[in-house]
């Protein structure tokens, strides 16, 4: 049993590894109190953990923080969602005729190593500043995963699945969608958890950069940055903005982690196939 | 074992390609990347000079003026190459090879001990949660807007690839060869080096491609605010004077460094976890 699943055997939480997890946020938490409250660092750098904390968790009632983290996430899942409809049929293709594949690498060779964020001033000149302008920097850097996780997964199709269903009197499509598909869909399920934490990183880089007209939760940290004369209280304020971000990157990694392992785990070679 | 008849075919076909000569499969893989390289490109450039877009210059244009930008300035000779292009690649290269050992270090120390990892691993899990990006400002505040703030910026960004990869590939190790060194009495340094890291290594090096990729994006997104100089600062300069031109140079530099980036690593992984590749094949 374990040497054939490692892996879920290892997902599987017991009490030790929980209680082992706690007692480390609850040390780091203590001697992050101690530290800050001692003074040995100054309370401008490292301000008491407390008021770090209660200040992260009053930005949850905060209604423009909350309409940033909105703004954040819509442009986050419409990133991916276009991401994905360009990018698993693009997969599809590429995986099933390997001619064109061979033929559009030369071009995806060049294009894929180009930062997505380097593409922010042209964009921003072009589009102005605004959900597209968003949208068109994080949907380029959500379609390289997917994309080439989809194509790993088609060629991984067992070839004798495609030969049966050829000789059930399956058509080329039907074939498409009942065996390559299904097969390949836990590679673009992994391909879509790799997007997807890529994706969250451009859009708050991109709010980030380009403040002032775009609204999120990376413009609201901007935002906190300049907004305070006193520099121990923006020092704070972005703290406790930034420890949020990373809650609702921790929140969105989980979600999709657990749908990977709700609707894919009967594939075992998903994980592997970064 | 009856084979289906495509099976044979496709094999057939694999022979036939062997027994081609050597230049002809060379000449065809040669041609399958320049031709539609050529084709875009060409189509591009004539699109451009019917319907001229300031948005999308001519791409000979592009290369030109990125020679010209990088090597030809009459005023200083190579000035914009060192000053800018190299300014990226060094903080990079720095960043990265700091956030790498750092990520190694500790990453091998997490998983060795199991319930060090455990303890930690929650930690971790948050810590890396936060896009990297949106902890510039924290580090701006922090350190100031120099240099050595860039390079300490893009170091943490990119140690949670490595770290999380080489605690992955140091704690997955199979018990059997950790005994089998202890069994030998090999000294706990030498089964560090001699045993452990070699098996971590194809997943080391997994981290660190996806971690020299973020390098670079972090060099850029560094060089966005507060910057002197560097192909990000010179991406913004150019915004401001509605350069798209010189906006469409660097971008075709970035991918070029990119590239470059990407086969160096590619070259040493090949080179480094060649008996890795063998001792799998024999297997």
């Amino acid at each position: 049993m374990t040497a054939t699943s490692p892996r879920r055997s290892s997902r599987r939480f017991n009490a030790g590894t929980l209680w082992r997890g706690l007692a480390g946020v609850a040390g780091l938490v203590a001697l992050l109190e101690i530290v800050s409250r001692s003074g040995i660092i100054g309370t401008t750098y490292l301000p008491p953990f407390d008021a770090v904390l209660w200040r992260a968790l009053q930005l949850w009632v905060d209604p423009e923080f909350l309409a940033n983290v909105g703004q954040t996430m819509l442009t986050y899942l419409l990133g991916m969602l276009i991401a994905a409809v360009i990018a698993i049929p693009l997969g599809i293709v590429f995986g099933l005729v390997n001619p064109v594949y061979r033929a559009a690498r030369a071009l995806i060779e060049l294009i894929r190593p180009i930062p997505p964020v380097a593409l922010i001033p042209l964009v921003l000149l072009a589009l102005g500043n605004g959900l597209n302008m968003k949208l068109v920097i994080v949907v380029f850097a959500a379609v390289w995963p997917i994309m080439f996780n989809t194509l790993y997964g088609v060629h991984d199709v067992d070839p004798y699945q495609k030969e049966m269903g050829r000789s059930f009197g399956l058509g080329r499509f039907a074939i498409i969608r009942r065996i390559v598909i299904p097969a390949a869909s836990p590679f673009i399920m992994t391909g879509v958890r790799i997007a997807s934490s890529i994706a969250l990183i451009v859009v708050i880089t991109v709010e980030l950069i380009s403040p002032g007209g775009a609204k999120g939760i990376g413009a609201y940290i901007a935002a906190q940055q300049l907004s305070y004369q006193d520099s121990a209280i923006t020092y704070l304020a972005v703290l406790a903005a930034t420890i949020t971000s990373g809650v609702l990157g921790l929140v969105v990694n989980l979600v999709i982690g657990w749908a990977e392992r709700r609707w894919f785990a009967w594939d075992t070679t998903a994980k592997d196939g970064v | 074992m009856t084979a289906p008849s495509t099976r044979a075919l496709a094999s057939r076909a694999l022979r036939a390609s062997a027994q081609q000569p050597r230049w002809r499969r060379a000449l065809v893989s040669t041609a399958y990347f320049v031709v539609p390289l050529v084709v875009v490109i060409g189509l591009w450039q004539l699109g451009t000079m019917l319907n001229k877009n300031p948005f999308f210059p001519q791409p000979f244009a592009i290369i030109a003026n990125l020679w010209k930008l990088l090597f030809g300035s009459e005023k200083a000779v190579q000035d914009v190459f060192v000053g800018e292009f190299l300014m990226t690649v060094g903080r990079m290269a720095l960043g990265f090879a700091i956030g790498a050992a750092w990520g190694v270090v500790i990453g091998t120390l997490i998983g060795l001990n199991r319930n060090a990892r455990e303890v930690v691993s929650p930690i971790v899990e948050f810590l890396r949660s936060i896009p990297a990006t949106a902890t510039l400002p924290l580090f701006i505040i922090l350190l100031g807007g120099g240099d050595d703030m860039r390079v300490v910026f893009i170091a943490y960004g990119v140690s949670w690839f490595v770290l999380i990869n080489t605690a992955a590939g140091v704690g997955s190790i199979h018990k059997t060869m950790l005994d089998v060194g202890k069994a030998f009495r090999v000294s706990p340094a030498r089964r560090l080096f001699a045993i452990i890291l070699p098996a971590a290594l194809p997943k080391i090096f997994a981290g660190l491609r996806i971690a020299s990729t973020a390098a670079l994006l972090l060099a850029i997104v560094s060089e966005f605010m507060l910057a002197l100089n560097g192909i990000g600062f010179s991406l913004v300069v150019a915004q401001s004077k509605f350069n798209l031109l010189t906006m469409w140079s660097w971008m075709l530099a970035l991918a070029i460094l990119g590239l470059i980036v990407n086969s160096l690593l590619e070259f040493i992984e090949r080179r480094v976890l060649a008996w890795h590749r063998l001792s799998r094949q024999k297997v």
